[in-house]
């Protein structure tokens, strides 16, 4: 299959499997998109890796809609015959957050999902290994889930110590850094007070200039 | 210049006090790093060692293993589960020894400071005896830093390393904070405070309690290909 069949295969794919959505990308050439919904994945993964040369699965990546109620998986999938990517997307529902592994189509996978299962808490049906991978410590909820508050809980589980050097008064007195007030520190959406997390640890109960100027210091740093 | 300070050195036998200033005298001027590092600031190590800026001429060389090294370099950011590791090798080394925490993260988590993975203050789970902050600091700063520490071990100001052993409650209670109750490592660090003599007021406490409690006997790594 060469690359002018491709296109045509692709643009025929809707016919053979309902609900794909082609779109090709402006930006690049070589990029495709797809979205199709989550019980087609299967059978348009069998296809382009049968039919199209799709050997190579680089990487399946989860993003956390909070306010649709659902996680978008993203297969990319890359040809090194066609030089082409194809990145298929579907949509599951968070709740209960569950989906087929696509573990005996292509092996990488297994990691993969049991990343995700670690770090959205999505369960994959199939795949050979869902225990806890990277974050071995871990027994809060899945830290990449939108409802986890990274800060909050950095709040309430570690402390802060002093640190103020001189160097670091010079910059400031100059009007150098970046300076963040206390209530724009929060890095977590205003959504969060929509799904019934209290606001009320918004204010850092640490927030004195000492705290403040860590912070500056490591923003201020961290540019350079 | 800072004099050297006498009055509280052992007093009684002088001869015990020559030897006690020979010692550290001689302990400031042989060092050894061990050779561990974690997070960025450790891409900063390699000029300090080699020719360019070559921490050599202090007296301080790189060291494999923790029993042998004296200095215990935490070079950026320690995540939890990299702390662990941390507190095994701290408590592996043999005193007297000294620990650099290089590098904005080990002062207040640096910008890392909201992750919920890495550990803040690293002061709060080992005694820390000198900071070089920076994001990251430069070779000069590695090798200021070195000499500050060199000029307080042979001023015999140095002493964070029986703090551990003084306080080891404390210690313990941010080190189960983290890792739970079941939290022991092979180091029996009460023996050694016993056994050196450095039983401090906050050796013992509820912490070591939970340690008795929990702790289980070592056993020989099994062995197998």
């Amino acid at each position: 299959m060469n690359l002018s069949q491709f296109e045509a295969w692709l643009a025929d794919i809707d016919h053979r499997i309902a609900g794909v959505e082609v779109t090709a990308s402006n930006l690049n050439k070589r990029r495709n998109r797809v979205d199709l919904p989550a019980d087609k994945l299967v059978l348009f993964l069998e296809a382009v890796k049968g039919e199209a040369s799709f050997v190579h699965l680089s990487a399946i990546s989860c993003v956390d809609w909070i306010d649709d109620g659902e996680f978008e998986l993203v297969y990319h999938l890359w040809s090194y015959e066609l030089n082409q990517l194809i990145s298929a997307h579907i949509r599951v529902s968070r709740d209960p957050g569950e989906y087929q592994s696509i573990y005996d189509l292509y092996r990488p996978a297994g990691f993969f999902e049991r990343d995700i299962h670690e770090m959205y808490g999505l369960y994959f049906h199939g795949a050979p290994d869902m225990e806890k991978f990277i974050l071995t410590e871990w027994n809060g909820i899945p830290p990449m889930r939108k409802e986890f508050d990274s800060e909050e809980f950095v709040e309430q589980n570690f402390s802060w110590q002093e640190y103020n050097p001189e160097w670091l008064k010079e910059l400031v007195a100059e009007g150098g850094g970046v300076v963040i007030p206390c209530e724009e520190q929060r890095f977590s959406r205003s959504v969060a007070t929509d799904h019934g997390i209290d606001q009320q640890h918004s204010n850092w109960s640490g927030c004195d200039v000492s705290s403040k100027l860590c912070r500056i210091d490591s923003k201020y740093r961290g540019g350079d | 210049m800072k004099e050297i300070k006498v009055e509280n050195r052992r007093e009684g036998n002088i001869l015990s006090r020559v030897f006690d200033e020979l010692n550290e005298f001689c302990r400031a001027r042989s060092l050894f790093i061990l050779h561990y590092c974690t997070g960025c600031g450790a891409i900063e190590l390699p000029p300090v060692m080699t020719s360019r800026f070559d921490m050599e001429r202090l007296g301080v060389q790189p060291m494999v293993t923790p029993r042998q090294a004296d200095i215990l370099l935490i070079t950026g950011y320690v995540s939890i589960k990299t702390l662990k590791r941390v507190m095994l090798t701290y408590e592996q080394m043999g005193s007297p020894k000294y620990v650099i925490g290089i590098c904005s993260c080990t002062v207040n988590g640096g910008m890392y400071w909201q992750s919920y993975a890495t550990a803040k203050k690293l002061d709060e789970y080992m005694p820390v005896d000198l900071y070089i902050a920076g994001c990251m600091p430069r070779p000069e700063a590695i090798i200021s830093g070195l000499r500050s520490l060199i000029r307080n071990i042979e001023l015999g100001e140095s002493n964070n390393w029986k703090k551990y052993y003084e306080n080891y409650d404390y210690y313990l209670g941010n080190q189960q904070k983290l890792f739970g109750d079941e939290w022991q490592t092979p180091v029996d660090v009460i023996g050694e405070a016993e056994h050196y003599g450095l039983v401090g007021e906050g050796t013992y406490g509820e912490h070591t309690e939970i340690l008795q409690r929990v702790q289980q006997p070592l056993k020989p790594l099994e062995m197998r290909l």
